[in-house]
């Protein structure tokens, strides 16, 4: 199944890419993006699916921590490179059609 | 006037009508579709049992008002139980952990598991005045992400191929 680049798809991919190495969890992302987290788990998932994202459960001991384990979510090498590409193919027609859009309100 | 007072005033009782239709729907689309492959008749009787499931639970903090509601124990895996008696949500915002629970059955069981998991340990993270927001975010998702889940798993299962490890 082919990932359909969203809107809210485009920003966690933006927010994970900032950073490829670095691991999130769910709410770091929701924060991030501004999107709500239960709209933010549906395509965390679909991208690991996809292999686009590794996620695993942080090892802690919530009661020393004094707070629950995070799930923590990063770009696998092949997620970040697909997720460039998908990115700047999905920015281009939105630019062509843009300046399109600005040359017709030009000329009116 | 009398329209008016029958109108849904929260939008958990929006969600409760509009699944209560959803479900009706569902039905007449099945009866519709019995001649159909198997794989939609499949899709469409986990379409109207996660309706009927989800209308049922978004009743219950409705159901339960006035009434003194125990919280859950923490489920292990995301922690929770590790929280003090201070961090605990207020009564009012308790109900979203009795609710994730229900919904998450409506999904697959280690999909549902992992979804309730990440969703308390989120919620037990989040201040205090986006916590209602965000539980109700994962409520509102969670049909669509249940019909995601069984989609999958339907097509494992009639296409079996690699599995991805998680």
């Amino acid at each position: 199944m082919a990932l359909r680049l969203t809107v809210q798809v485009q920003l966690v991919l933006q927010a994970l890419l900032r950073d490829p190495a670095r691991e999130m969890y769910g709410l770091e992302l929701s924060e991030e993006t501004g999107l709500q987290p239960g709209t933010a788990y549906p395509i965390l998932l679909r991208l690991e699916h996809e292999g686009w994202v590794a996620s695993h459960w942080e090892d802690i001991d919530p009661r020393a921590e004094k707070r629950p384990a995070r799930r923590y979510y990063r770009l696998t090498a092949g997620g970040a490179a697909e997720a460039s590409v998908a990115l700047a193919a999905a920015r281009r027609p939105k630019g062509a059609a843009l300046r399109r859009l600005a040359e017709r309100g030009g000329t009116a | 006037m009398m329209l008016r007072t029958m109108m849904p005033r929260t939008r958990l009782e929006w969600v409760e009508r509009l699944a209560g239709a959803g479900m009706w729907i569902a039905i007449g689309a099945s009866v519709f579709l019995t001649s159909a492959p198997l794989e939609w008749t499949f899709a469409l009787a986990g379409c109207v049992v996660a309706l009927a499931v989800v209308s049922a639970a978004a009743g219950i903090p409705r159901r339960r008002a006035g009434r003194k509601l125990v919280l859950r124990k923490g489920s292990g895996h995301s922690g929770l139980s590790g929280r003090d008696a201070t961090d605990r949500p207020a009564t009012e915002a308790a109900h979203p952990w009795r609710t994730l629970a229900a919904v998450s059955r409506l999904m697959p069981a280690s999909g549902g598991r992992r979804w309730l998991a990440e969703a308390e340990s989120l919620l037990a993270e989040v201040e205090a005045a986006r916590r209602a927001a965000a539980a109700r975010s994962y409520l509102l998702s969670a049909p669509r992400l249940a019909v995601m889940m069984w989609a999958r798993q339907l097509m494992r299962r009639v296409r079996p191929g690699p599995r991805r490890p998680g």
